[in-house]
Order: structure tokens, then C-alpha cells, then sequence
């Protein structure tokens, strides 16, 4: 589904990505994790081009990313992402966010649109908060909705950049309960995040990224109980 | 002090008629000048040098030169620029649209940089292309936070096209200056002319607190 080949990224001499490979297979959910700092959220935003990458190659589905004549929009359309801190569109109330771009941007009738925003937030639990403005709900809501609203494209692959970190704590369970249940549904999932105990139970792989390097890519269970790098075992150490 | 109205009440339908024709050359020119600041400030925040450019130059001379340099450069030169005479109307409208313009500009390019830096990539990130991106999402909210530097501009816009007088546009200023040159008294006339300024924009500033309000919805 996504295969990524010697990604290089450079913020002028700052070289934060240096020379990443994988592939992620289709249905498969990978966690990537790391100290701050090591271009984890960098390398999720280079899969939908938030940041253009300075070298290397990058496909989705059959489109490269890399390439100059690829319709990014169109690729865009099929890879939703999820922020850390939501931004939801304030001005415009729950279901109009969720419904803006699969009629904006896919054309769909407004009939359509609004009955898959209903399902999605019948299935992220907020059936009764179509209607509200974004600043009328709690971190956790927002998030849920945010989610809802990149699924409305339907897109093939999530993409997730630390979608539990700007939330209170006793926030953190119920979007990771939305994302779990995504999960089983068999969508492609790549999720940056900081929850440990979330990316061993529900990670079929985990990517651990120190300094722009690839240092391990392992099942959670071989992770977590068995870290092979030094580096990774300095993580370990100080996240559990 | 005496102060006798009363001469000048035969004058009063003569004087209110200036109204619509201030009406007019504020109302056009505001929205000429409005659709020409958002084009302006889209070119300064664009990623194309030469648009940048080309927008600050703009700016800086419709900032850095008098209003009524301008409007009467645009009167008296339009023989020698289109080669015909232009309606002192016209020039009204042409050299306030073209100087508020300037202004507007940076008021909305300040608002569309102080929208959350957020909000463009999700657009991004969901498949909407700029333009869209632009109308439907970021300039909503932009505008919704320069509303009442807006206004401000909106309101200096009404009172400065008092100055259309020096080109012999029959708005308020003029109608109150002749009526007062006839009756050889000019105090009460420009009191009246005063009087109607301060009603339009005391007007201007309540429905410019309804729409804000309106627009305040979602918070």
C-alpha cells in the first residue's frame, strides 16, 4: 500500500530524515515511535506530502508521491490524516465538517454526504453532536470527530501524527478505542504516537525511528520484550 | 450665537439627495476596493516573487501618496491616460476603490496569517484544492477576526469621500457648501452636512456589530 525507498529530508543543512525504507502492506497497522526529535511525525507527513521530500521515493497504492506529474490532490483525497491538535474547521459546525470535502472535493450530493457523516459519527459515538460548533466539544470529542471527518473521504490508508498527545489524560482511552475499532475493520493505519501500551496491543509492526535513522522495524511483542538497538532500549527504559 | 435653521428647511430635500450619491461611491467603491484588497493579499502571501512585489509596490504608493492627489490625478488626467474625459463620478468611484484597496489589503493579509496554520493543512490533507481552501476555509475565519478593522476602513471610506466635492461631485459636502453659498451662511448648512456624516456612520457601526455578531455564532 505505501512503499517508502532511501527518504531523505533536509530543513536547509538540518538533516532531519536520513535515508528511510519500508513498506507498509495494505490492512496492516503500523506504530512509529521514537524520542521527540527523531523526524517521526516528518516521515508520516512526507506520505501525503505536508512535507515535500528532499530525496528518495515514495508510493501509494500505484501513485508515486515523488514523482512531479502525480496528481497529489488526487492522493490526498485517499489518505486521511489525523493532526495532534485536530484542527477542525471552527466555523463550521460538526456534520458540515464532515461533510465539506467528500462535496467539495469528490462532488458527492449533499444527501450522500450527510448520511455517511451520520454513520461515521454514529461510529466514533457523537451522534448528537452534528449539529454543535467544534468549540462546544471536549479534546477527545474533537479528535473523534476529527477522525470521522477524514474517514467521510473514505479514504484506503489513516494516517495518524500523535493523535493522543494534546488531550487530558482521561480523554487519551476513548479516541484510542475509535482508532482500535478502525483498526479491526482492516484499514491501512500508520499512527505516530507516544502510547506504548497502545502500539503493542494493537500494532501488527513497530517502526522506531532515532535521529532520522530506521533503527528498528519489528512485530510489537519482539519490540517490547526483546529490543535489539541499544537506542531502543534507552526508549524503552524511560517510556515503561 | 445665532443659529436659524429655519431658512434652510426649502434646502433640506436638496441636501438629502447628496445622501444616495455618497451611498453610491462609498457602497461601489467599498466593494470594488474589498474584492481588489482580498486579490492583493492573496498576491502578497502567494509564493510567486513577482506578485509580491507587485502587490507591495501598490500598496505603497496608494499608501504613500494623498487620497485627493489621487482622485484628482484620475479626474483631471484621464484625458491624457484613456483619452477622454471620465464622469467626476466615475473618478469618485475609480480613485476610492483603488486607494481602500491598498488598505484592505494588508488588513486581510494580516488576517488570513493570523489564521492557525493548522486549518490550511488540513484542507491539504483532505484533498481541497487551493482556491477552495482559500474561500471556504481560511478567509471565513480571517474575516471574521479583521471585521472591525474593516469596519474602521469602511467608516473612513464614508467620511474621506467628502473630498469628491473638489472634483464637483454633487454629494452631501457640496449640496450643504452650495446652499450655504446662496443663502450666504454656511454655518448651518455643513452643521445639517455634519449631522447626516454621523448618522451614516453611526448606521455603518450597528450593522457592522450585527454581522460581527452573526459571524460570532460558532464560538
Amino acid at each position: 500500500m505505501i512503499k517508502v525507498e532511501g527518504l531523505h529530508k533536509n530543513y536547509g543543512k538540518l538533516e532531519v530524515l536520513k535515508g528511510i525504507s519500508t513498506n507498509i502492506k495494505a490492512g496492516e497497522v503500523v506504530a512509529i515511535i521514537g524520542p521527540s526529535g527523531s523526524g517521526k511525525s516528518t516521515f508520516l507527513r512526507c506520505m501525503n506530502v505536508l512535507e515535500n521530500a528532499t530525496s528518495g521515493r515514495i508510493w501509494v497504492g500505484n501513485h508515486e508521491l515523488t514523482d512531479k506529474k502525480t496528481n497529489i490532490l488526487k492522493v490526498r483525497q485517499n489518505v486521511g490524516m489525523v493532526f495532534q491538535h485536530f484542527h477542525l474547521f471552527p466555523h463550521k459546525t460538526v456534520l458540515q465538517n464532515l461533510t465539506y470535502a467528500p462535496m467539495k472535493v469528490k462532488g458527492m450530493s449533499k444527501d450522500q454526504a450527510e448520511k455517511i457523516a451520520h454513520e461515521l459519527l454514529e461510529q466514533v459515538g457523537l451522534t448528537e453532536k452534528s449539529d454543535e460548533y467544534p468549540t462546544r466539544l471536549s479534546g477527545g470529542q474533537k479528535q473523534r470527530v476529527a477522525i470521522a471527518r477524514a474517514l467521510a473521504m473514505q479514504p484506503e490508508v489513516m494516517l495518524f501524527d500523535e493523535p493522543t498527545s494534546a488531550l487530558d489524560p482521561e480523554m487519551v482511552k476513548e479516541v484510542l478505542e475509535v482508532m482500535k475499532s478502525l483498526a479491526h475493520t482492516g484499514m491501512t493505519m500508520a499512527i505516530v504516537t507516544h502510547e506504548m501500551g497502545f502500539a503493542r496491543e494493537v500494532a501488527d509492526r513497530v517502526l522506531f525511528l532515532d535521529g532520522g535513522v530506521l533503527v528498528e522495524d519489528a512485530p510489537p511483542e519482539e519490540f517490547f520484550t526483546n529490543p535489539k538497538s541499544q537506542r531502543a532500549q534507552d526508549f524503552l527504559q524511560k517510556m515503561l | 450665537m445665532n443659529l436659524d435653521f429655519t431658512q434652510f428647511i426649502p434646502s433640506m430635500p436638496y441636501i438629502l439627495k447628496g445622501i444616495l450619491v455618497t451611498l453610491q461611491i462609498v457602497i461601489l467603491a467599498g466593494i470594488l476596493g474589498f474584492v481588489l484588497g482580498i486579490i492583493l493579499s492573496l498576491f502578497k502571501i502567494s509564493s510567486i516573487k513577482i506578485l509580491n512585489w507587485l502587490a507591495d509596490l501598490y500598496t505603497s504608493i496608494f499608501r504613500g501618496t494623498p487620497l485627493v492627489l489621487q482622485l484628482m490625478l484620475i479626474y483631471y488626467g484621464s484625458p491624457q491616460i484613456i483619452g477622454y474625459q471620465i464622469e467626476p463620478y466615475t473618478a469618485a468611484i475609480l480613485s476610492f476603490a483603488l486607494n481602500s484597496g491598498a488598505y484592505i489589503s494588508e488588513i486581510i493579509r494580516a488576517g488570513i496569517l493570523a489564521v492557525d496554520k493548522g486549518q490550511q493543512e488540513a484542507a491539504m490533507a483532505l484533498g481541497v484544492p487551493y482556491g477552495k481552501m482559500m474561500w471556504d476555509i481560511i478567509l471565513p475565519q480571517a474575516l471574521k477576526n479583521i471585521l472591525p478593522a474593516l469596519m474602521n476602513e469602511f467608516i473612513t471610506l464614508t467620511k474621506e469621500s467628502a473630498i469628491v466635492t473638489t472634483i464637483g461631485v454633487m454629494d452631501i459636502m457640496r449640496r450643504s457648501y452650495q446652499v450655504g453659498a446662496e443663502n450666504y451662511s454656511f454655518f448651518e448648512p455643513l452643521l445639517i452636512a455634519g449631522l447626516i456624516y454621523y448618522l451614516m456612520v453611526i448606521t455603518l457601526t450597528f450593522l457592522g456589530k450585527a454581522l460581527e455578531r452573526r459571524m460570532r455564532r460558532s464560538d
